[in-house]
């Protein structure tokens, strides 16, 4: 447990974590301390002193918030108005320079000047000689445009460039009021993180080339996500709209905070997975190649499951643990064999030591937890003697060629429930056989657990205008005793004694549960 | 009046810079009296003395150096700050020039007390010529064997590099100035820590003012009580003042603390030139506030005396300025230095002083109205204190005074208010 400390800001006694400095330990019961240039992730710098503050008796009086401890008994000023005082003047002061062109900028609703300017400054501006001119647009590598005129030089992009990645692209040149952010020339953002100072940038200079112009934050609905890019699991949120007449769209994906996983970070593909959700999905379901119902396609599967002798279901690395339990039930019920085979999520030498793993299923763990076999002996011993064989979404294209895949299923009949077109590659499309298009991972809800064993919940909000079923609803549709969400995490519990006290997976904390070292398989 | 020449005895010799001239008269004698000396006795000698920083905060010497934390197994740098940039001072200049081994043998004492071996020279990128005599003068003193290993065949070792500056004011504050050795940008650290537990290469460190460690072979040799002789109680000793702007004999006298500032204008720089009228002094550098010939009459050159004028004595550089000197123009010239020196890290000093000096340019230009003057008024008070260093405040400090001593002189330059001010306001709206 941590240590509490007693305090008081505005005369009113609080009580805060020690150890702390004061943005933070006063943020945690909902004390807010306006500030540019500290981040949790990036230390104090105390460059901006928008955080001063007034501590009574202290010496000095007024103090940089960032750079403060919390110290017992300690006076914290607020809002006397010697301190709100400061508050408007640096306002004011970070305003003068800055375009305010907030109709065109990107920042806009989700930017600290705008905020802090309604909380702390609302006044007119007295800015009556000419304001001073920097570069507008500026490419900064990594998919990053810079705008000088509207950056506040917190440092933070600079920081995180020296501190987290260790590139140190970026650099604050000149001096006074000329003072820019800049590139050291002929070496922009190369890195693959670099994506984060966009969120990093308190204000609209670092914009994302990807997303700057196709929303406005206000507009964005967001889901609590899981990130299913490779097995770190990093935190996100997904934000999406649903424009008049339009399907609903990822716009964009961003990390969310969480300390055991991916502190505030994520990498850039990680970001860039959203594209996928949007572009290029299955959309329909087809029985021997013409269009049909969901329903017909899975009672003709579900007959020729009783009718088969050998059936082979192939499961993905990266789907739910509902979707992992409900597909075993129903493997068990008809006498199926499942494997989950993923050799080619497997992207040797990929990874790093910081966010990036090579393994890129969301949830490798969670199929060794269920028990459920991955190897290729076994995947290519049953495939040989099956005679049905239902893909739930396994990309095999990534772990065998075309050539090989066909070779495995010529005698096969195969239902093809996927996401996306030419998993099993390109020479099976034509095949006699069924497919479903699936919901994908934005869509629906579920638990994974990462590579370190750590199980998250994610939300899917993303509401598509044409319906797809969810695996669970395919492998119920197929008889599976799992015959909805509820009963698919029934199952989860029995075969997870760790996540047993939870009675849906929304009651799992936001920061995941770590399943003991010996669950988790390793 | 005269001086008294304890800094400066050597400033008329010929050749004084080399070795041979500078031992002849007196040179590295105060180090057989270090060397028999206990390291706490020489800082009590010089905590004694009543020592105080010349570099313009007058802190006490000593007493920054008993700062230093005990015990640490971590290296104790000295860094000597020879950045002098604060326009109207020129005293540490003629010290390099003219008896660099006053200097070095400074430099040897500090770095004994404190139980350094390496020391900095940080000189301003500015000064070729000083830089090159200084390191002819280091480069013999290491030859002598009075640098190196076996300072003067003691068992102790003193090292000096000298760092030059590329021309940035700031890096004359002395955590700007350690970043600037590191190799950094020249931007001051915001305290705590202090340089003294926190300093150059995250090692404890001392910064001293070249003219500080000048005074220290002088306060070896002939002891606490000799030099606490020179100036009043509150000011021990002596200073080098810089004298200049309109007066008659502009140069480098070295005086004692505690005289009549009148006095020396007059009687050692000759008074105000081609017989004008004195209209104002701007007594210790361009960051100190103005004195009014009235608050000059009264004010002596101490910290005490200036403290109550609400002035500073900061750096000695004194500017006298004639009654033809433009009041709003040279609080122009002021924002437009500082402006232009600040570093550019912190809200209040990187985007406040390019705004007053656009303001005051309007103003100078007869294009401003009232409310640009009351603004930049009021901006001297909401930039002060709220920045990482005191850059900003050695701008708005002397605007400041300007403002409110001339205050009429800037009104003059007004633009005529209309006749219907309303009519002004909603024509603005529009």
């Amino acid at each position: 447990m941590t240590e509490m400390i007693k305090l008081f800001v505005n005369g009113e006694e609080v009580e805060v974590e020690s150890g702390k400095n004061l943005i933070d330990a006063l943020e945690k019961v909902g004390i807010e301390i306006p500030h540019f240039c500290y981040h949790p992730a990036l230390g104090a710098d105390g460059n901006c002193r928008m955080c001063l503050v007034g501590i009574e008796d202290g010496r000095p009086p007024i103090v940089p918030a960032c750079k403060t401890p919390a110290k017992e008994g300690m006076k914290v000023l607020l809002d006397a108005d010697h301190i709100k005082k400061i508050q408007h003047d640096v306002m004011e002061l970070e305003f003068i320079n800055h375009p305010t062109d907030c109709p065109i900028c990107d920042q806009a609703g989700e930017c600290k000047l705008q905020d802090y300017y309604m909380k702390y400054e609302g006044t007119e501006s007295r800015m009556w000689v000419p304001q001073v001119k920097k570069r507008k647009v500026q490419d900064f590598g990594g998919g990053v445009i810079h705008d000088q005129e509207r950056c506040v030089a917190c440092g933070r992009c600079v920081r995180f460039l020296r501190q987290i990645t260790k590139t140190g692209e970026l650099g604050l040149v000149k001096r006074g009021d000329d003072c820019r952010v800049e590139f050291f020339p002929g070496r922009p953002i190369n890195n693959r993180y670099g994506l984060n100072v966009v969120d990093l940038c308190p204000v609209g200079a670092l914009t994302s080339a990807d997303f700057r112009f196709k929303q406005r934050a206000w507009f964005l609905k967001r889901a609590e996500s899981i990130c299913h890019g490779c097995s770190k699991g990093c935190n996100i949120m997904v934000d999406h709209n649903k424009e008049k007449y339009e399907d609903d769209l990822i716009y964009r994906i961003r990390p969310r905070h969480n300390e055991q996983v991916n502190g505030w970070f994520m990498c850039d593909a990680g970001r860039m997975t959203y594209k996928p959700e949007n572009d290029n999905r299955l959309e329909e379901c087809t029985l021997a190649g013409s269009i049909r119902p969901l329903a017909d396609i899975l009672a003709d599967a579900k007959s020729r499951l009783e009718r088969a002798s050998k059936v082979l279901f192939l499961v993905s690395p990266s789907a739910s643990l509902e979707q992992l339990v409900a597909v075993q039930a129903l493997a068990e019920k008809t006498g199926a064999v499942v494997s989950a085979f993923s050799d080619g999520y497997i992207v040797k030498d990929d990874g790093d030591d910081f966010l990036i793993k090579d393994d890129k299923a969301a949830n490798r763990t969670g199929v060794e937890l269920l028990s459920i076999a991955k190897s290729r002996t076994h995947f290519d011993n049953t495939a040989k003697e099956a005679d049905v064989f239902i893909n739930f979404n396994n990309d095999l294209s990534r772990s065998l060629s075309e050539e090989q895949i066909g070779k495995l299923f010529r005698e096969t009949w195969v239902l093809n429930a996927a996401t996306h077109p030419g998993q099993l590659g390109a020479a099976m499309e034509g095949k006699a056989g069924s497919s479903v298009a699936l919901r994908s991972w934005s869509e629906y809800h579920g638990v994974v657990v990462n590579c370190d064993g750590i199980a998250q919940k994610f939300v899917g909000g993303v509401m598509k205008n044409v319906e797809r079923p969810d695996i669970v609803e395919v492998a119920a549709g197929l008889g599976s005793p799992a015959t909805n969400e509820a009963a698919a995490w029934a199952l989860v519990q029995k075969k997870i004694p760790a996540l047993a006290e939870f009675g849906s997976f929304l009651e799992l904390p936001d920061e995941g549960v770590k399943l003991t070292d010996n669950e988790a398989g390793k | 009046m005269q001086e008294a020449k304890i800094l400066s005895a050597k400033f008329a010799i010929k050749d004084s810079n080399k070795l041979t001239v500078a031992k002849k008269h007196g040179a590295y004698k105060a180090l057989d009296k270090l060397f028999s000396s206990k390291q706490g006795e020489v800082i009590e000698t010089v905590k004694n003395s009543g020592l105080r920083g010349r570099g313009g905060a007058g802190f006490p010497t000593g007493m920054k150096w008993s700062f230093l934390p005990k015990g640490l197994d971590k290296p104790v740098y000295l860094a000597v700050n020879a950045d002098e940039s604060e326009p109207g001072t020129f005293k540490d200049r003629y010290i390099i020039a003219r008896d660099p081994h006053l200097l070095i043998e400074g430099i040897i004492i500090a770095c004994y007390a404190i139980n350094s071996h390496d020391a900095y020279i940080y000189i301003r990128g500015e000064y070729t010529t000083q830089m090159e005599i200084l390191q002819k003068a280091i480069d013999e003193a290491y030859k002598a064997g009075l640098l190196g290993k076996k300072v003067g065949k003691q068992d102790y070792r003193v090292d000096i590099t000298i760092h030059r500056g590329a021309g940035a004011y700031i890096c004359g504050e002395e955590t700007a100035l350690l970043e600037s050795i590191e190799g950094k940008k020249g931007q001051p650290r915001s305290k705590p820590p202090f340089p003294a537990v926190e300093g150059l290469y995250a090692c404890p460190t001392i910064i001293n003012n070249v003219q500080s460690i000048a005074s220290l072979p002088w306060i070896i040799q002939n002891g606490a009580m000799a030099y606490k002789r020179y100036g009043i109680e509150s000011a021990t000793g002596t200073h080098l003042f810089g004298i200049s702007g309109h007066v008659e004999k502009p140069g480098v006298y070295e005086l004692p603390f505690g005289l009549p500032l009148l006095d020396v204008i007059n009687e050692m720089a000759g008074g105000v030139w081609k017989g004008r009228k004195l209209k104002g002094v701007i007594p210790g550098g361009s960051s100190c506030p103005v004195l009014t010939p009235e608050e000059a009459a009264t004010a002596t050159l101490d910290y005490a005396s200036m403290a109550e004028h609400k002035s500073m004595f900061g750096s000695g550089g004194i500017v006298v300025l004639d009654e033809t000197v433009s009041m709003p123009e040279l609080a122009l010239n002021l924002t437009q230095f500082y402006h232009h020196e600040s570093c550019g890290q912190c809200t209040p000093c990187r985007e406040g002083l390019g705004w007053m000096e656009k303001i005051f340019k309007k103003i100078v230009a007869g294009e401003a109205a009232m409310k640009d003057l009351n603004l930049v008024r009021e901006l001297c008070d909401n930039i002060e204190g709220k920045t990482v260093c005191v850059l900003a405040a050695a701008c708005t400090m002397p605007v400041r005074a300007l403002l409110d001593k001339y205050r009429d002189e800037f009104e003059a330059l007004l633009k005529p208010e209309p006749a219907d001010a309303i009519t002004e306001a909603s024509a603005e709206q529009e």
